[in-house]
Order: structure tokens, then sequence, then C-alpha cells
């Protein structure tokens, strides 16, 4: 557990950095992007590997979160993920169902090739190139959903994002995508850091970090 | 070691630096530090963008003492602010790295760098001034023809010292991504310049191409797993050169073998120890630096912890691995929260090749000789280093009880960090940039 929380919390200050590296000047230096990435990616594994020792029952969505449309993220980043990958970026490495139990095959997702068999939402992103509309329509019906709540967040995020010109820059998709995933992220965190990120507890708020960390890591080498 | 038993410290600051030890603005921050062949001149770069160069004193009859001085020779301003409107993005004005080009005629020429743009600046002395022209009166003025009855030639006639910097090439718009490296090949009609993921090669006299030799660019950035952290060429084969790797290791290429180096010649990595692996292992194996030798025959690297020499005979594994501040090893955690462990320290080697020094927090600085094996730990700080002083070593107090005149791990500070320090090229003189603090210490055995 402690391991976990240690993890989430190094997690959380990558992602944290990784923001706050986009407002320096001179704009984002590739070498610390990968370098955070790399320690992203290590906390993940670890995370992953950790739960997958402790055999902990998956959970559902909090029971405990009140339904404050800030504290929405955890569907509004899984719904905003698949939004990434519709907007022609690669399929993000499959983030971990909350039905299932995590397997070991889907630690090292990050970086191999992904097993098509895991879940439902690799499966209908893989078959949308099929065709298969089965699945397809009832996404896109919770992501009519959500636009209002993304809406809602928005707010939020404007504060914090730079005015576009800054935001694009050199790395456009990952300035992007910093801009429609870091607020979810921050408004699920305890704090927003001024200065340093606090630790990251335990919180089941926290549990959204998984999907969208695979998209970040993902997004920090992508541009 | 006998090196450094005596010391005779001076301290430089920028000349606009606020005189106070505790208050200086970030572009006074020095960001590299680099004498001339000759050890005459000493350089240095900071964030603001300026290029401070020291002359040292020439030795005196009369003043005996103050052979070895250091003074200000030349300061201007060499690179601005930028911003790039294509990207949106600002393009800082601080000097990344400083060459010196070797001196064929009374000019001196040296290569300065910011993120983007390489800069030749031709620094010469003017003591003499023209006079007594036929057109122009002595204010520079046109005269009326009509009073002009007698031609006179124009004599040159001494004058103050003026030290004059030029820019005589701008080579810019060859790099998208960051510039960490540039230098001179030996051939002294080319120099190249690395960014994160290429290098190029130019020609002093073309500014506006070069030739790309290095490209680790992945087709898939998605892919991409390392970047160029530093580069250098032999100091003697004007066909080879080395670079570094976020990933810990170097590769040797030699420019005869294909026009586009991306295959290497020679690969140095070696194994990492699994004991020691860790969850910041990645970013503490990235080197940062790294130096040939004098010789040409060792090449040495920089990465977090350690100094390493390699022989370019053997890939497999360093010849020579120094530890630098293993006491830090178990600090990873709060260093990657402050952002410390991402600093880049660099390394150099002395005039024999005997010596190396890098450098630490706390404004220490760490020398290992490679023939006795000794090492020394020392402090660039103003308490320390009044005229004439003799720099006490330091000790870093890993566990147990503290001796006196030890200094706990938790005790350093880390926002003084000892990134950039030069070394004279064949005398026992140092210069250590701390932070916007410039101390040039020299070894004075009677």
């Amino acid at each position: 557990m402690e391991v976990q929380k240690e993890a989430q919390r190094i997690m959380t200050l990558s992602v944290w950095k990784m923001y706050h590296s986009r407002m320096q000047r001179g704009g984002l230096r590739l070498h610390r992007s990968l370098q955070l990435s790399l320690v992203m990616r290590s906390a993940r594994e670890l995370y992953l590997s950790a739960k997958v020792e402790a055999l902990e029952p998956e959970v559902s969505l909090p029971p405990a979160c009140p339904s404050d449309p800030r504290l929405h993220p955890p569907r509004e980043v899984e719904s905003t993920v698949e939004t990434a990958t519709a907007d022609g970026e690669q399929p993000s490495p499959e983030p971990m169902d909350t039905q299932e139990a995590p397997t070991a095959e889907e630690i090292p997702a990050y970086s191999a090739p992904r097993p098509a068999k895991v879940s439902r939402k690799r499966r209908s992103s893989s078959l949308r190139d099929g065709g298969d509309a089965g699945l397809v329509p009832s996404k896109k019906a919770r992501l009519e959903e959500k636009e209002e709540e993304e809406g809602l967040s928005s707010e939020v995020a404007d504060r914090l994002q730079p005015p576009p010109a800054q935001a694009e820059g050199a790395f456009p998709n990952l300035a992007r995508v910093l801009q429609r995933r870091f607020s979810g992220l921050l408004n699920c965190s305890p704090a927003a850091p001024p200065t340093a990120p606090p630790a990251c507890e335990a919180k089941p708020a926290c549990r959204p970090a998984d999907s969208m960390l695979n998209v970040l890591v993902r997004t920090v080498v992508a541009f | 070691m006998k090196c450094f038993s005596r010391y005779l410290p001076y301290i430089f600051r920028p000349a606009n630096t606020i005189l106070s030890s505790s208050c200086h603005t970030e572009a006074d921050i020095i960001s590299t530090v680099e004498f001339n062949h000759t050890g005459e001149l000493l350089a240095t770069g900071d964030k603001g963008g300026r290029v401070v160069i020291f002359q040292r004193e020439q030795e005196s009859k009369n003043q005996i003492h103050r052979r070895g001085e250091y003074n200000v020779y030349s300061t201007f301003q060499s690179h601005e602010p930028e911003f790039d409107y294509l990207k949106s993005l600002e393009i800082e004005e601080k000097i990344n790295k400083i060459r010196w080009l070797p001196q064929q005629n009374a000019a001196y020429f040296l290569l300065s760098t910011n993120d983007k743009t390489v800069k030749l600046w031709k620094v010469s002395e003017r003591d003499k001034r023209p006079e007594g022209y036929n057109l122009k009166d002595e204010e520079g003025r046109l005269r009326d023809p009509a009073t002009i009855t007698t031609l006179r030639v124009p004599v040159l006639r001494p004058m103050d010292l003026m030290v004059e910097a030029t820019p005589r090439r701008v080579f810019a718009n060859a790099h998208t991504y960051h510039i960490n490296s540039i230098s001179v090949n030996s051939d002294y009609e080319t120099y190249m310049s690395a960014d994160d993921l290429r290098i190029n090669l130019w020609n002093f006299e073309i500014t506006n191409q070069s030739f790309n030799i290095v490209d680790i660019k992945p087709a898939n950035m998605e892919e991409l797993t390392e970047v160029i952290t530093a580069a250098e060429f032999h100091p003697h084969h004007c066909n080879t050169f080395v670079y570094s790797s976020s990933k810990g290791t170097i590769r040797l290429c030699d420019m005869r073998a294909s026009a586009l180096c991306d295959r290497h010649t020679k690969f140095f990595e070696e194994p990492e120890d699994p004991s020691n692996r860790s969850f910041f292992s990645e970013i503490i194996s990235s080197i940062s630096d790294v130096k040939f030798s004098h010789s040409g025959r060792y090449i040495m690297t920089r990465d977090y912890l350690t100094v390493k020499v390699w022989d370019l005979n053997m890939e497999n594994r360093p010849i020579e691995t120094y530890q630098v501040h293993d006491y830090l090893r178990s600090k990873l955690c709060s260093l990657y929260e402050n952002d410390c462990i991402f600093d880049k320290f660099e390394c150099v080697w002395n005039g024999s090749d005997s010596v190396i020094m890098t450098g630490s927090y706390n404004n220490f600085f760490r020398m290992f000789d490679r023939n006795t094996k000794r090492d020394v730990t020392l402090e660039a700080s103003r308490e320390n280093s009044k005229p004439r002083a003799i720099l006490k070593p330091r000790k870093v107090c890993v566990g147990g009880k503290r001796r006196k005149d030890e200094i706990s791990v938790d005790s350093l500070d880390f926002s003084k960090k000892i990134l950039h320090t030069a070394w004279h090229p064949s005398e026992n003189i140092i210069a250590v940039a701390a932070t916007n603090n410039l101390y040039i210490f020299q070894d004075k055995v009677n």
C-alpha cells in the first residue's frame, strides 16, 4: 500500500512537473520531458505491480465522491481519453478496466504491442476500423452527456491554461492533450500546488490517473 | 595530493552584479566557463546572454606577485532574447557553451551559442587611431573642400586600449531542438553543434548551410527513447567525434565511414549494476558532459553521481569510476522533487590528464587524482576565499557521529551548485562558477 501511495505521489508530481515545464522560458525541453515520462512510466509500472501483489479488489466509482461536477473527472478523463484516440492519435495503452483484475500481461502494456483481448475499450477501438457500430454509438452518447460537465470544468481549465498561442508551440499534440487532461487531474488532486505538489493520498479520485497517465506518458514523447 | 595544497583565490563577479552576497538576478547566473588554448583568456557566459572575458596579467618584474591575476578584458552582449513567431516560443538568451578558436593572428575568436543560434565573435584590441584626415576634422565632421589647401597622410597615434567584440558570423536556423554542445574541430575549419536529436557540421565561412552528420530522431516520436546530451570532436583526429546520450552511452563516430554517422564506430556502455537499480536509475544514468583527454586516448563522462574515465580501446566498461557524491543516492526522491536530479554537471581534465575535476552541491567541487587515487572536496565560498588563504578540504558526514568541520548531508545547500568549471590548459589554475560568482584558484607552491 505504501508502495502504491508513493508511486501515485511520484506520478502526480511528474505530471505537475510536465505541466509546469510548459510555462518556462524557452519552451518544452525534450530531454526533461523524456526523463519525466520515464519516471512516470516507472511509477506506473510500480503502481500496477504493487496492485497485483496486493491483489486488491477493483474499486468502482467512489461512493464518497460528491456530485460536484469538478470531481466528475474520473468519467470525464476516460471519455476524453477516447476523444484523444478519436483525434487520430494512436490508441492509448489500455487503462485498467474497473471490472477486471489487473494481470501481469497488462503491466508492460505501455511499451509492448497491446493484445486485443483485454477489455471492452480496446476491442471497441480496434473494431472501429472494422465498422462495428454496436459499441460506438453508446460511447458517443456518453461523450455527449459529458460535454456539459466538460464545459463546467473548462472554466477551471481556462484559468490554468496559457493563451492558445503559447500553448501550442513546438509540441502541439502534447499541449492540446495537457490542456484537456490536466484540469481533470488537478481537480482530482488534493490541491493545485503553487510550488510543490502535496503527497497524493490514496483517494479513489486518484484512480483515474491510470488512464490519464497512460495518455500523458505516451503524449510526452509523441511531440 | 600536492596540487592545490596552497591557494591564492580571487573572486570575480560580473560587472553588473549587485554587491550583496545574497542578492543577484537570474541573468547574472554563470552558465559556461572556458579557458582559451593558451590560458591567457577566460570567457564566461551567463543567463542574460552576456559574455565576459578575463585576461591574465602579464608577468612583471615590479609586481611579480600579481602574476596570474585575471582582470576583465571585454564584456559584450552575445545573444538577445528572441521570439519564434511560428512556434510561439521564446528563445532564451542564455549562453549554453563558449568555445575558443586557436589564435591565428592578433585577434581572438570564440564561438558562443544559445539554444538555437551559434555566433562567431572576433575580439580585437585597438590601441591606435588614425589622425590627420584630409576630408574630415578631428571630430569626424566633413570639412569644407574650399578650405583644404594641402594634402596630408593620416598617421596612427596611440590611444587608450579599447577592446571591441564584433560578431563575424551568425549560424542560425539549423536546429529544431535545443543546442547543448558546440565543438571546434582540430582542422580549425569546421565545428559541430549538437541538439537533442541532431548534430550538424559547419564550416566557419559558410553560415547558410550545414551538414547533418547525426540524426537520431525516430520516424515516430512516440518511439523516442534517448536524446543526445553532449558531443565533442577528437582533439587530434579531425574525422572522429563522440556524443553521449541520456541512456548513459557514448558513441564514437568516424566521418570517413559515411556522410550520416548514424551508425557508430564504437559504442561505450557499462552494464547496469542490478543492486543499484532504483526508481530514478534512468535519470541518474544520463550523461551530462563528455570530454576527451588532451592526449585523445581517453574520454571522461559525467552522470549525476559519478565521473567515469573510458579508454577508447575498451568499450564494455570504463577504466575508472569516481563517486562524486554517492551520499545522494538515498536522497534521489527528494532531489527529484526539488528538480536537482536534473542538474547537468560538467567535468574537466587538467593539462596533463592526471587530475579530473567536477562540481557538486553546497558550492563544493571535487578533484580526483588518477595516479594516486586520492580525492579532495573543496568549497568555493567568500568566507573561505580570502587572499592568500588555503582552501581547506571539506568532508560530508554520511552517518554516525559528525566530526568537527564536517557537514551532514541534510545540511547541504542544494541551491548552491557548481555546474561549470574550467582548468587552465597548462598550469594549475582553475575557474569555478558558483551561481553568479566566478572563483579563480591557483596553486602556488613555493
